[in-house]
């Protein structure tokens, strides 16, 4: 119980951190700004394919525009929240607010695990409300009606994928601050490479089909894969309810292993941190 | 020599020398500062390829190229006076006889010179990996670059001036302005293929907008002839310089006005958290 009161007061901090500075309304619109850009970017490129290039027929269009307007938005919110906890622990040290969590009766994995679900839960309302307003400036800007399953089993389909999804990014994330601890520079860099790789292995924008052994391998097993196409199974006429419980276990699974591999390697990083005392190490 | 001129150009030559040291004395940055540009280029350039458009490949690593200037504006020069007043650089700065425009012009021409190496490296692997097509014409290409690269950094620096009276909001604006530009100013496609007549024209307004656009147009030929119509490139170049010495102008009248603010209200160093 104790553990869960961390959590929450985590949370609130976390969301003091993001929208504190502002009037909620103007943090969110700001926060969703960047997952529309990045969304419309890949859907705009895909507009070019289409006129231009020789591969997608005037029917595959559509469905396609919905494989990438899901694929650009739920790759976005993968990224916002999955490098929190490194952000929690750079800006942490730089702020000393980090040390703090030591001094508190509460180990810093609930601090991370609280920072890591506000960032989820405000991530979640700014990609949704970013995929609507992708959809409509993509119908009014190309032209097309794109194929999307809008029902109250989809949507809570889709409800259930978002939070089975939690497991894979906070392993992540716990994963990254492992590495955050003993950063003192570039701690921003593993998470801006390994966010650049997710675009690429995730099938974000293109089947991992298209990649060539064995990195389509690397593509098919990461448990984010697995969450972008339950969702699309759900969300597009793609798949069936099958396929998204199929796709939703492979991506607890492969979630479940990730957090156990990042709790393990964010506790042995912690307590070989403690031993050459860096816990405290300002970040330059 | 005019001792102020003298001044002026040791104070450039000074901060120019600290950025492009900060980064050349760590080599690491080139291949942190390649990192996401070129994984985002790659993912769009296999969208490309994907809708049997081998050609857009290119528009995909010139985004890149580019993204890697715009990031260094956006977090080096924009947030740059920010970041100096929370750490109590600034003061140093105002009270020290160096022109703070000159220390502007230093840090621009050092974020140039630190980004190019990463820049270079996104584009030679982008042609060794996809070879992609181009029909450049060098010298205007060359002076495209140039130009679009001078007005982006007096964008850098009319924004600095106005980050320096921001405290952490200034993060927030500039993640919420990085895509959003990047997406208007075509940045990784042609616009002119994809937007509407009219939002075309008003995207002229962004500097990397019209730089892209003249980049795209002099690298790669956006008309199914093959042959560049050049007559939008002169525009574009018209543009990017009036934009140039108006950016400039603007950021040396607004740091005045806000460091005489500052001064008077003596809030000038004060570290907002």
């Amino acid at each position: 119980m104790s553990y869960l009161s961390s959590i929450i007061a985590s949370i609130r901090v976390g969301w003091s951190r993001d929208f504190g500075w502002t009037n909620p309304f103007l943090g969110f619109s700001l926060k969703t700004i960047a997952p529309i850009a990045s969304t419309m970017t890949a859907v705009t490129v895909l507009y070019i394919g289409f006129r231009n290039g020789t591969s997608i027929s005037p029917g595959q269009f559509p469905m396609l525009l919905g494989f990438i307007l899901i694929g650009a938005t739920l790759y976005a919110h993968i990224s916002a929240y999955s490098w929190v906890p490194t952000l929690a622990i750079a800006e942490g040290k730089w702020t000393f607010v980090f040390p703090q969590v030591y001094v508190s009766p509460k180990s810093s994995p609930p601090y991370l695990a609280g920072r890591c679900l506000a960032a989820f839960a405000s991530s979640t309302v700014t990609s949704i409300a970013s995929l609507a307003v992708a959809i409509v400036i993509s119908s009014l800007l190309f032209g097309v009606t794109i194929p999307l399953i809008l029902t109250p089993l989809s949507i809570s389909l889709f409800g259930v994928a978002l939070i089975v999804n939690i497991l894979a990014s906070m392993g992540l994330g716990f994963l990254l601050g492992a590495y955050a601890i003993f950063a003192s520079k570039f701690e921003w860099a593993l998470p801006t490479y390994v966010s650049g790789l997710l675009m690429v292995f995730s099938e974000a924008l293109f089947p991992v089909s298209l990649l060539p052994h064995p990195f389509s391998d690397v593509g098919n097993v990461l448990p984010f894969t697995e969450f972008i196409r339950a969702s699309r199974a759900v969300l597009l006429p793609l798949g069936s309810v099958s396929s998204y419980f199929y796709y939703l276990a492979l991506s607890f699974i492969g979630g479940s292993i990730l957090l156990g591999l990042g709790l393990f390697a964010f506790r042995y990083a912690e307590r070989r941190a403690r031993r050459l005392g860096v816990l405290d190490r300002k970040v330059v | 020599m005019n001792p102020r001129t003298s001044l002026w150009l040791k104070t450039v030559y000074a901060r120019t020398w600290v950025r492009t040291k900060s980064i050349y004395g760590e080599p690491l940055w080139v291949a942190v500062n390649v990192g996401f540009p070129f994984f985002t280029s790659l993912a769009l350039s296999l969208l490309y390829s994907s809708a049997g458009l081998k050609a857009g490949i290119g528009f995909a690593f010139l985004g890149g190229v580019m993204v890697s200037f715009w990031g260094n504006v956006l977090w080096s020069m924009a947030s740059q006076f920010n970041w100096d007043k929370q750490q109590g650089l600034f003061e140093l700065y105002v009270t020290s006889p160096a022109p703070i425009s000159a220390i502007l012009i230093g840090m621009s021409l050092g974020g140039i010179l630190g980004t190019a190496p990463s820049a270079i490296t996104l584009a030679i692997i982008g042609w060794l990996l996809f070879a992609p097509p181009a029909t450049a014409l060098w010298p205007l290409v060359a002076l495209t670059f140039a130009l679009t690269l001078a007005s982006l950094y007096a964008m850098g620096m009319a924004l600095s001036s106005l980050y320096l009276v921001y405290g952490r909001e200034a993060d927030s604006v500039n993640e919420a302005l990085h895509e959003p530009v990047s997406f208007l100013s075509g940045v990784y496609f042609p616009s002119s293929l994809a937007f509407p007549a009219a939002l075309q024209a008003v995207v002229l307004i962004i500097p990397l907008a019209v730089g892209m656009d003249a980049l795209q147009r002099t690298l790669f030929s956006l008309n199914s002839t093959g042959a560049t119509d050049l007559t939008p490139v002169y525009r574009d170049l018209l543009l990017l310089a009036v934009m140039g010495i108006t950016l400039l102008f603007a950021a040396s009248k607004a740091l005045k006005i806000l460091e005489e603010k500052g001064r008077r209200a003596g809030t000038i160093a004060v570290r907002q958290r």
